[in-house]
């Protein structure tokens, strides 16, 4: 297995691809009970066009697929339900679905090695009939309906809405009630079969193991089968502009909720490059710390005018077809907050940025990823979503010392541009 | 992993649960009051205002430029309730000091600030500075009204608050917009000071260092005979009410049902059946809320019970379809009639059992729900560790639970619509 160490912070992770292509990652962790197993496929809400390895049409699913599946999956073909099988093992299980994988996994203080027969039993034996695909709908729909009363669900989407014109990340990742009619048992089968494919998939755990052994133990329960070819996955082309610059919609909120979202320019590039991306992510999440962080001036002055009650949420979220900035808070004045931000930003790209303050927030950032490698399930859960973009976890860590201030002028006047933003509001 | 207590003065307790697996420290300390109406706004108000500025930091600017050079520490302060007490809860978690770039000293750090935070705010002529306590009325005013945005928790405060009107209990932990117009930065004050003198604290850290015993602002505490509230399931005695039915109408897209259940059983050591009927009602993926709600009727995507120790209550919540409701209820009711009779099997307690524990190991794995877990029964005057606790929950019988069941009466159903 390969080995890769940061001494900085005293863990290691053991790599090894599998000649089904299935990548296998163990964060071996002393001391502590709790292990941790997580098997995502490289599949979400955004793959709704494909082609199947060994044909030549397209395929293009409803919306929400992927989620179903999730939900389908534990569905055994003896009449049980792997979620129930795990939960009597005492063993901690979900999963769960986002726009580029869908992640199965399991908790446990015992029983690790019979939680993971269960769970490559299930994930390598799907059975869907019409009877129990219909059944789902029903809970499916009351979770879709549960997150149309979640206002910071539905300010989020309208800000994907406002920046995207064509890029399924602006459809719920669950689908509509509408759209989940249309799943039927071979719908189901057709996305398996494609996507399930070791090739396309990776397992992670943590916990106190021993690394050459748990290896062992997984490709024994591996069923085999011959590489895949390539899925081609049919990606509809994105402008580079926004779709508007604002969204307001009215729910029963005590105070406006607003999320300022800037599109990033992904230059019809599909294929990220490690480096180039961790150097911009953390340049951005540096300078939005500047501009609006909790230390920051305009935070200062917007928390005394009563325009803020806490510091915004702030993110970068991207993926291969995918970039965007997103500022999420609660204000009684919300386009207040973004003209404010908007100033700021071009205070910055005028002034430059102040030295101290940059060092202080790389360290800050720092902090925060090294903080990550405490909870076996945050190491997983970042290891396996880090993969599905081509990042290895360990490599924000050797970076954040690097950055300098030239590289995040340059990235400031790159990405914070006026016409890319957009603002949600619910009020 | 060690665990110890150490009184530095009357009302005034150190504990110490020693550990090396984390990357962070985690700090914390909580005072804690008897939940009273004339003081839960006041109480609620304190933490924000201590967050604005101490005697050396005198800007929440200053603080967080601290914190995030000490490498992104997180500092909270916030407001709980623990049966019949308000607790104000400030944790800091820092970094460890053997993953700094420079060899800096973090843990010394954050106990400094966290002491300095809370224990010497900034004053100015015998007074809380007017221009934070302004602010704070006004953002507390807004944390008030919130309460309507999730509409899931705003369900289960409404039921609670319906079980418990007139009492203690049912007051709102963040207290009373209609309070809020009678605070001054002197009166506050007046009542931070009261509560510094008179609440029960309990400080939480990871190593015994000198440092603690020499801070001065510790060091100025008088020692106190704190009057808080013992509520375990041998106070809580539950008389019989006749079951209320509440309709409540917000903008929904679903309905969501609670269900508050009294539990009218106080022997010592109840606790532990009372977790596990729970467990085999509705927390786990098997229950027979999860199983009968969700997965044979398809009502529902969330269903499930969840038990307060405290107060002898168990709360089951499900999101339905608003036309579905008679239908939920029936169902719920089966289950409870279920449960009395008898109706689960060893193999169901088992399951329940091993969910239990592993949970409870779980515990030891993170360093907050530890804290949580020590300060329960610090609040509840007994103390079980964490074998002791495994111990019992494995002797429970089935005859147990079902001799609890029958305990089991319905309170209050409340139901939010559109």
């Amino acid at each position: 297995m390969q080995i890769i160490e940061n001494s900085q912070i005293k863990e290691k992770v053991y790599i090894e691809k599998l000649e089904n292509g299935l990548t296998i990652m163990i964060i071996p962790k002393s001391g502590i009970q709790k292990k941790y197993a997580i098997w995502g496929t490289n599949y979400g809400s955004v793959d709704n066009k494909f082609i199947v390895p060994g044909e030549t049409d397209v395929t293009s699913v409803p919306d929400g697929v992927a989620h179903f599946l999730e939900h389908k999956m534990f569905e055994q073909e003896n009449g049980t339900n792997s979620l129930d099988t795990l939960t009597k093992l005492g063993v901690n299980a979900n999963a769960y679905t986002t726009t580029n994988h869908t992640a199965y996994l399991f908790e446990c203080t015992e029983n690790f090695y019979e939680a993971l027969d269960e769970l490559m039993d299930y994930l390598q034996h799907p059975y869907f009939t019409d009877e129990n695909v219909e059944k789902e709908k029903g809970i499916i729909a009351q979770e879709i309906n549960m997150y149309n009363d979640y206002p910071e669900w539905e300010v989020y989407m309208n800000a994907m809405k406002a920046m995207y014109h064509n890029n399924p990340v602006k459809i719920d990742i669950a689908g509509t009630v509408e759209s989940i009619s249309k799943i039927d048992k071979d719908v189901l089968y057709t996305c398996y079969n494609t996507f399930y494919h070791p090739s396309n998939m990776v397992m992670c755990f943590a916990g106190e193991f021993e690394p050459e052994n748990l290896l062992e133990e997984v490709k024994k329960r591996l069923l085999p089968k011959e590489n895949e070819g390539e899925i081609k996955r049919i990606y509809v082309s994105e402008p580079e502009e926004i779709v508007k610059k604002e969204e307001i919609k009215k729910m029963e909120v005590s105070m406006p909720m607003f999320v300022i979202g800037i599109k990033d320019s992904i230059k019809g590039n599909n294929e990220i490059v490690e480096e180039a991306i961790i150097k911009r992510h953390i340049a951005i999440e540096i300078i939005l710390n500047l501009i609006i962080g909790k230390s920051s001036k305009l935070y200062k002055k917007l928390y005394e005018q009563g325009l803020l009650m806490e510091e915004p949420y702030l993110d970068y979220e991207f993926d291969k077809t995918y970039r965007h900035i997103t500022i999420t808070g609660k204000s009684t004045n919300p386009k207040k907050i973004l003209k404010n931000i908007q100033e700021e930003i071009l205070n910055l790209k005028n002034n430059g940025i102040d030295e101290t303050a940059f060092q202080r927030i790389k360290k800050m950032l720092y902090g925060r990823t090294v903080k990550e490698f405490t909870d076996v399930s945050d190491i997983c859960r970042m290891f396996l979503n880090d993969y599905f973009k081509g990042i290895n976890s360990f490599n924000y860590l050797e970076n954040y010392k690097q950055i300098s201030s030239s590289y995040t002028m340059q990235i400031l006047e790159e990405v914070f541009k006026e016409e890319k933003t957009v603002i949600s509001i619910i009020n | 992993m060690a665990y110890e207590t150490k009184k530095i003065k009357e009302g005034i307790t150190i504990h110490t649960i020693e550990t090396e697996k984390f990357k962070t420290n985690l700090i914390a300390v909580f005072l804690t009051v008897p939940l009273k109406r004339e003081t839960v706004t006041n109480y609620a108000l304190i933490p924000a205002v201590l967050k604005r500025g101490t005697n050396f930091l005198k800007t929440q600017e200053e603080i967080n430029i601290k914190l995030e050079e000490m490498y992104d520490a997180s500092f909270d302060c916030g407001i709980d309730k623990v049966g019949d007490n308000q607790v104000i809860k400030c944790y800091l978690e820092a970094l460890n000091d053997e993953f700094t770039l420079n060899n800096e000293q973090i843990l010394k750090q954050s106990l400094d600030l966290i002491f300095e935070i809370i224990f010497n705010p900034l004053i100015e002529n015998s007074s809380f500075k007017e221009e934070y306590v302004k602010t704070e009325k006004e953002n507390m005013k807004k944390l008030i009204l919130s309460k309507i945005d999730n509409k899931d928790k705003y369900a289960l405060e409404s039921c609670i608050e319906e079980m418990y009107k007139g009492k203690d209990y049912g007051i709102y932990k963040f207290g009373y917009i209609e309070d809020l117009e009678h605070i001054t930065a002197k009166n506050l004050y007046d009542a931070y000071l009261e509560l510094i003198n008179k609440a029960k604290i309990d400080i939480f850290v990871s190593e015994i260092l000198k440092e603690i015993e020499e801070n001065q602002n510790l060091n100025k505490l008088n020692p106190r005979i704190p009057n808080i509230v013992k509520n375990t399931e041998e106070t809580e005695i539950k008389e019989a009410v006749e079951p209320k039915e509440i309709k409540d109408i917000k903008e929904v897209s679903q309905g969501k049902v609670v269900i508050g259940l009294d539990i009218a059983y106080n022997k010592k050591d109840s606790r532990y059946q009372m977790a596990l009927y729970n467990v085999i009602l509705g927390e786990s993926a098997t229950s027979k809320l999860f199983q009968n709600v969700r997965e044979k009727a398809s009502l529902a995507y969330s269903a499930r019970s969840n038990y307060i120790r405290q107060k002898n209550n168990i709360y089951i919540r499900c999101g339905i379809e608003i036309e579905k409701y008679e239908e939920a209820l029936k169902i719920i009711k089966e289950q409870l009639e279920d449960m009395k009779n008898g109706n689960f099997s060893e193999e169901d307690l088992n399951n329940a059992k091993k969910y239990m524990l592993a949970g409870i190991r779980t515990v030891q794995d993170e360093q907050d729900s530890e804290v949580t877990y020590y300060f329960g029964q610090e609040i509840s005057g007994t103390f079980t560790t964490f074998d002791e606790y495994m111990n019992k929950i494995n002797g429970v019988s089935k005859d147990e639970i079902i001799e609890v069941a029958n305990s089991i009466k319905i309170n209050t159903i409340y139901f939010l619509r559109n």
